[in-house]
């Protein structure tokens, strides 16, 4: 498997050198690109790696965004001595995952204004929050959520770490927790030069469910009541078979 | 191709990834905990759910599925529990039929309640202080009750209290005669009884088996050998209603979860029933209660302390 990678990498190199390539490209890959979340799963660690046209002191971001979706953040009050959720905002088009993966600090490689503009950074982007509700300091609320995602590891800023090599190779690791939600991942990466975009490549990953696991998640949405009295019949013989054995013993 | 496959730890290969719950657990600590209760269970008698589910959320488990799973897993103790109690005769089927079918009325109407709040986004808040009320009450109750009988049984008294009594519960209309339990009596009070249990036991994820118990002895009059029995028969109907009503409705069940526990507590079950002669039953259930208060002083201190963080999420799947 190994040495199958290699030869790869050591492919793309030629073809940069050969300049039989259209000049400016970034070329990349994924260790995987089909994530299977099944019993064993504990999250995964994926390998992104490829090759870039650079010159020294060229910088790559790494941006991974999951399926966007609705992600609701919630503030708890006070009432009668105990803390209850009384409020809430609605944000419809929130990244579910986002990891931004960057050789240095991304200060560094960029000023805020292109920042800004190109929507890289957690506070960046452009996330709606529901129409109709008026917000009242809605940059609290943008605040908490950022903050939360981040705790649960959905969320992630990662300087420093894409190793570039001789100005010609990457490679940085993808990290999705084991409560990452399923679907197609976004994966761009961006090669910069004095802050300016030279080439970019986009990849996906698919994040699914398989095996028992994913068997089992299915029938519980699509046959629930199936599901429930499957549960309650397994339950039974358990219950019943206990008493047999252990009447014997 | 796929050249590289890395796992984040190779090392815990115990863990199980829960389909429902969405998350990874560790296998042995929810097999340890479910052998725990049927431990304590085996034991005393008693201290099935009403423990699980509140472990289960300190585990990390989300509340609602905890409930769910919690129910579902209770199906087995209850169902080996009345094929011991069947045997010994000690089951009253007639009084258990009426109870039962009030606790299907009650568990729909708790399925259906606990859809509501989870709408509103108020489920949590609801489990966890119904949680604090009723295992503070228990917990004390109990705690009072085997702590006066170690003292007595020191000074060497024993007094009985009366085990029957008639009251204006008896001059209610709809009256039947249960004669495994020597009683006839309007079958409103039992059907009431079992509509209360029933909407508790699927809110909380119990069997109910601490209100119905006293509940069969003091308002009913049963004779407190069928207590047990009759109560376990109608707990096998309430859990599975809740079960199945609250897989179909909130699709919470999560039957991996439920097989590990249900796995632990038939062992622990087992284990219990054999050693009874081990403690006395009155320090028995004075450390339970000492559990049991703990467990709930924990949510309490959950519900009144700051969070350290006003603000939270939900990702909605």
């Amino acid at each position: 498997m190994k040495f199958y990678f290699h030869i790869k990498v050591v492919f793309l190199f030629l073809i940069l050198n050969t300049n039989s390539y259209a000049q400016n490209q970034i070329v990349a890959d994924l260790s995987q690109e089909n994530v299977k979340i099944s019993t064993d799963f504990q999250g995964a660690k994926i390998l992104l790696f490829g090759a870039y046209d650079g010159k020294k002191g060229d910088d790559i971001i790494v941006i991974v965004t999951g399926p966007k979706g609705l992600v609701t953040v919630q503030k708890k009050e006070k009432i009668l001595g105990v803390w209850v959720n009384t409020k809430k905002v609605n944000y419809i088009n929130a990244p579910k995952y986002l990891s931004i993966s960057s050789n240095r600090k991304i200060e560094d490689i960029l000023n805020k204004k292109t920042q800004r503009i190109s929507e890289i950074g957690l506070n960046n982007l452009k996330i709606r929050v529901q129409p109709g509700i008026g917000v009242i300091n809605e940059k609290q609320w943008r605040q908490a959520l950022t903050r939360n995602m981040l705790k649960s590891n959905l969320w992630s800023i990662n300087e420093n770490s894409v190793s570039l090599n001789k100005d010609a190779l990457f490679r940085s690791f993808l990290k999705l927790p084991s409560n990452v939600i399923t679907g197609q991942f976004e994966v761009k990466i961006l090669h910069y030069r004095n802050s300016k975009l030279v080439s970019q490549q986009i990849n996906s990953i698919n994040v699914s469910k398989s095996g028992i696991s994913a068997q089992i998640y299915n029938i519980a949405q699509n046959y629930s009541t199936l599901y429930g009295i499957f549960a309650v019949f397994l339950a039974v013989l358990v219950g019943w078979g206990s008493s047999l054995i252990f009447r014997k013993v | 191709m796929y050249y590289y496959y890395l796992r984040n730890n190779y090392e815990n290969l115990m863990y199980i990834y829960l389909p429902i719950a969405e998350q990874p657990i560790h296998s042995l600590a929810i097999l340890g905990v479910g052998a725990f209760l049927g431990l304590i269970m085996g034991l005393v008698g008693v201290g099935g759910g009403f423990l699980l589910t509140p472990i289960m959320m300190f585990l990390g488990i989300p509340p609602p599925v905890a409930v769910a799973s919690v129910a579902n897993q209770l199906v087995a103790p209850s169902v080996s529990g009345v094929l011991s109690h069947w045997k010994r005769s000690n089951v009253d089927f007639k009084m258990g039929t009426v109870l039962l079918l009030g606790g299907i009325v009650g568990s729909s109407i708790g399925v259906l309640l606990f859809n509501f709040l989870g709408k509103i986004g108020q489920l949590d808040l609801v489990i966890k202080s119904s949680y604090v009320i009723f295992l503070t009450l228990i917990g004390s109750l109990m705690f009072a009750e085997s702590l006066r009988l170690i003292l007595r049984t020191r000074k060497g008294k024993i007094s009985r209290g009366k085990l029957h009594q008639h009251n204006w519960l008896h001059g209610l209309p709809f009256k039947m005669r249960f004669r495994k339990s020597k009683l006839y009596i309007s079958i409103l009070l039992p059907i009431l009884i079992g509509i209360i249990v029933g909407i508790l036991a699927a809110l909380m994820g119990i069997g109910g088996g601490f209100i119905i118990v006293p509940a069969m002895i003091y308002l009913l009059g049963m004779p407190t050998s069928l207590v047990v029995g009759t109560s376990l028969f109608q707990i096998i109907f309430v859990a599975a209603n809740t079960t199945i009503l609250q897989a179909s409705q909130n699709q919470t069940v999560d039957i991996v979860l439920a097989t590990i526990l249900l796995l632990g507590s038939v062992i622990g079950v087992q284990i219990g029933s054999r050693y009874t002669n081990i403690l006395k039953g009155e320090y028995l259930r004075l450390i339970l209660s000492s559990i049991i208060i703990l467990v709930s002083l924990k949510l309490l201190i959950d519900l009144i302390t700051v969070p350290s963080d006003l603000f939270s999420i939900i990702i909605s799947r």
